[in-house]
């Protein structure tokens, strides 16, 4: 087809949008819906039992919170024969304070924390934890922790998803220093994230 | 978000994931999306004269730059297209609708967008269409909201 | 000059299913871990890694590093990753074994589909401003794209429905599929449209899936396969991406793919096409110059399990297969990514 086989005004220069005169707002939503897979459903019926299970590797000896199903070091599968109960409490190995700018979703409006906790008994950390009872500027890596559980009628598996970091926010509020001294620095650095 | 629905076994978890996306348009995009607000469609012409609809920045043949815009249609016609039952809630419309290609007058491509005939019995290949324009244009492609039958 | 003596030696896919209530990566550990079994070669030994897929299918970040835990990523390896089919993984291992400094590769390709709603989700792989605001589907387009070719007399939809036919047929042989059985064309065609002209059956299934490869090189790959699969040759070609913009009805990217990878028109023993929508098979065997009583699909192709991000590269170990096992002395695979065939990889397979 030619482009002369019809009426065409071509439009002055003067008349373009500039540049970044314009902006298209477009809010992209997706819904996703699945099962838990079977490891997790496990480990939210423990949860809401008062229980932290995690997978042990037959083959290495970590001990994964939640499991994975598998052992990403010896990538070697993991079942609920390997499963273990390990201890709600840990060590803070990480942290930060977040001050909360107002983004797009973010509900938080007051400096909060966000911290890795390695259970006892665990060689993987719950990342994002809530920690309490504690000032913010007396947080300190090493510190000792232990869970604060919601009342058993208040638990739900709402926090957790297949995705995410290991989230137990709808059964453990936070965590709260346990009063125990630190941990050595060399005990848990193999963990920190 | 995250919610849960049935409690049984297994759990069923539901999120929704949200991207809120600011584009600016730049000078090609920018001044169709502009000229959507004033019923407008704006074509692009590339170096061997022919016309680019929805207008881009280059030649996605050669990769010649392009910017002389030139108006078409509004009326098109109907290249290729199918027909849609069930509408996704993404979708332009909620209730049957033709996908097409849409060639507007003086234009040598076609844009993909909705026509809304009512029935799959009044679409066909060929057949001519004009936009129906949003009421409140919010510099996005359905500021035409979908094309219909001119007859 | 491409090296042409890199070899799959190895691959293992899932079963296509529905939906599989495992993680992505618990998908992947088994066939990771049996792919690399069969060639012989220790994890430790592979000289570079790389998967596809795509964190949009299950809504999870990064969902591509956890997947990565599937080749033992701990002491840190080569690898990496593109958000494509596998195949494109698998070409730039390919390209990466050029180099010469390692003789061994190991490829994954991965996808759930099942948490998803597709039609919504692979919108949001279209142009953002013209098309992904409209919700523009696959299926919508493969059937623009199907009414193109009833338009261009190319076609008809006794002949889509005579691909759907024979791909469900062939898929009874295979173990993987997840649409099989016999049908007949009449009963087809008495279903209702979903994207007319398009019936479901000319649909492929929402499945999720996995599947690895094992490459080798030279002397080491006939030493960990008796009957390596040599990809002669390997090439990806890529269309403009409005689909009002181009011919629909062929692909031309695919003839050139084709070409390029030193397809010369000879015969094949097997062809794997990723005819995701059954008027595709029509086409790619039109732009491949493939005759209508050729071995295509012999697996059931993507209408019979469509694990996506993995289907492309299922069609290789499914060419690769046949010809390690000596049931195929040549073949050829194909790849799409994109839109209605915006983009094609072809690989060219030769056994000794």
């Amino acid at each position: 087809m030619s482009a002369s086989t019809s009426k065409q005004n071509l439009v002055p220069k003067e008349n373009l949008v500039p540049k970044e005169t314009l902006v298209m707002e477009h809010l992209v939503s997706l819904t996703y819906s699945e099962e838990l897979t079977p490891v997790l459903d496990r480990y939210v019926d423990a949860l809401i039992d008062g229980r932290i299970v995690g997978h042990k590797c037959p083959s290495c000896g970590r001990v994964y919170v939640p499991g994975k199903g598998y052992c990403p070091i010896c990538v070697v599968p993991t079942t609920a024969a390997d499963e273990i109960e390990v201890s709600d409490h840990g060590t803070l190995t990480g942290f930060t304070i977040i001050t909360p700018v107002a983004y797009y979703g973010q509900t938080e409006t007051e400096p909060f924390v966000y911290a890795s906790v390695l259970l006892d008994g665990s060689d993987s950390n719950l990342g994002g934890q809530e920690i309490v009872g504690v000032p913010h500027d007396q947080i300190r890596s090493g510190m000792r922790v232990r869970a604060v559980w919601k009342a058993k009628t208040d638990r739900s598996a709402e926090g957790v998803s297949n995705r995410g970091w290991g989230s137990v926010s709808s059964v453990i509020d936070a965590f709260e220093p346990s009063g125990e001294p630190d941990m050595d620095r060399a005990k848990y650095e193999e963990h920190i994230f | 978000m995250v919610r849960f629905g049935d409690m049984s076994q297994p759990r069923l978890v539901e999120s929704t994931l949200e991207f809120p996306y600011s584009r600016t348009l730049g000078p090609v995009v920018g001044a169709f999306l502009a000229g959507l607000r004033e019923h407008r469609i704006l074509g692009i012409r590339t170096r061997d004269g022919k016309v680019l609809i929805p207008p881009l920045e280059y030649d996605p043949q050669t990769g010649d730059a392009l910017e002389e815009l030139v108006e078409v249609g509004p009326q098109g016609i109907v290249g290729s297209w199918t027909w849609v039952d069930d509408p996704t809630s993404k979708h332009p419309l909620d209730r049957p609708f033709a996908f097409a290609l849409v060639t507007p007058e003086g234009a040598d491509s076609a844009m993909v967008h909705a026509v809304d005939a009512g029935s799959i019995d009044r679409m066909s290949t060929g057949m001519r269409v004009r936009p129906r324009w949003r009421a409140e244009p919010h510099n996005m492609i359905d500021d035409i909201a979908c094309w219909e039958p001119t007859s | 000059m491409a090296v042409t003596d890199i070899a799959v030696v190895g691959y293992a896919q899932t079963p296509s299913s529905r939906r599989a209530r495992e993680s992505e990566v618990q998908l992947l550990v088994p066939i990771v871990t049996e792919a690399l079994q069969r060639s012989g070669l220790d994890r430790r030994e592979v000289g570079f890694t790389c998967a596809g897929s795509c964190d949009y299918l299950t809504g999870g970040p990064f969902a591509f590093v956890s997947n990565l835990e599937a080749a033992g990523a701990w002491p840190p390896i080569s690898e990496s990753h593109v958000e494509m089919d596998g195949a494109w993984a698998l070409y730039e291992a390919w390209v990466r074994l050029q180099h010469g400094d390692i003789d061994t590769a190991l490829v994954f390709g991965s996808g759930k589909s099942s948490p998803s709603i597709p039609a919504e989700m692979w919108a949001q792989q279209l142009d953002p401003y013209y098309l992904a605001p409209l919700g523009v589907d696959p299926a919508s387009l493969a059937g623009i794209q199907a009414r193109a070719l009833l338009d261009a007399g190319k076609a008809t939809e006794r002949d889509f429905a005579r691909v759907v036919v024979r791909n469900r047929r062939n898929a009874k042989d295979n173990p993987n599929a997840q649409v099989a059985g016999d049908f007949s064309v009449d009963e087809l065609l008495a279903a209702p449209y979903v994207r007319a002209p398009l019936r479901k059956h000319d649909l492929p299934p929402v499945s999720d899936g996995a599947v690895a490869v094992v490459l080798a090189r030279g002397d080491r790959a006939r030493a960990l396969c008796e009957r390596p699969a040599w990809i002669r040759g390997l090439d990806h070609r890529i269309e403009v991406h409005q689909p009002g913009m181009r011919d629909l009805t062929t692909s031309a990217s695919t003839t050139l793919a084709a070409r390029k990878a030193g397809y010369d028109g000879g015969p094949l023993d097997v062809i794997e096409l990723s005819s995701t929508f059954s008027p595709q098979e029509l086409i790619l065997r039109d732009a491949l110059g493939i005759d209508a009583d050729s071995n295509v699909n012999p697996s059931g192709g993507p209408l019979a399990a469509n694990p996506v991000m993995a289907t492309g590269l299922v069609r290789i170990v499914e060419v690769a297969q046949r010809i390690v096992e000596g049931t195929a002395s040549r073949g050829l695979a194909h790849a799409t990514g994109g839109q209605v065939l915006q983009h094609n990889l072809v690989c060219l397979m030769e056994g000794d």
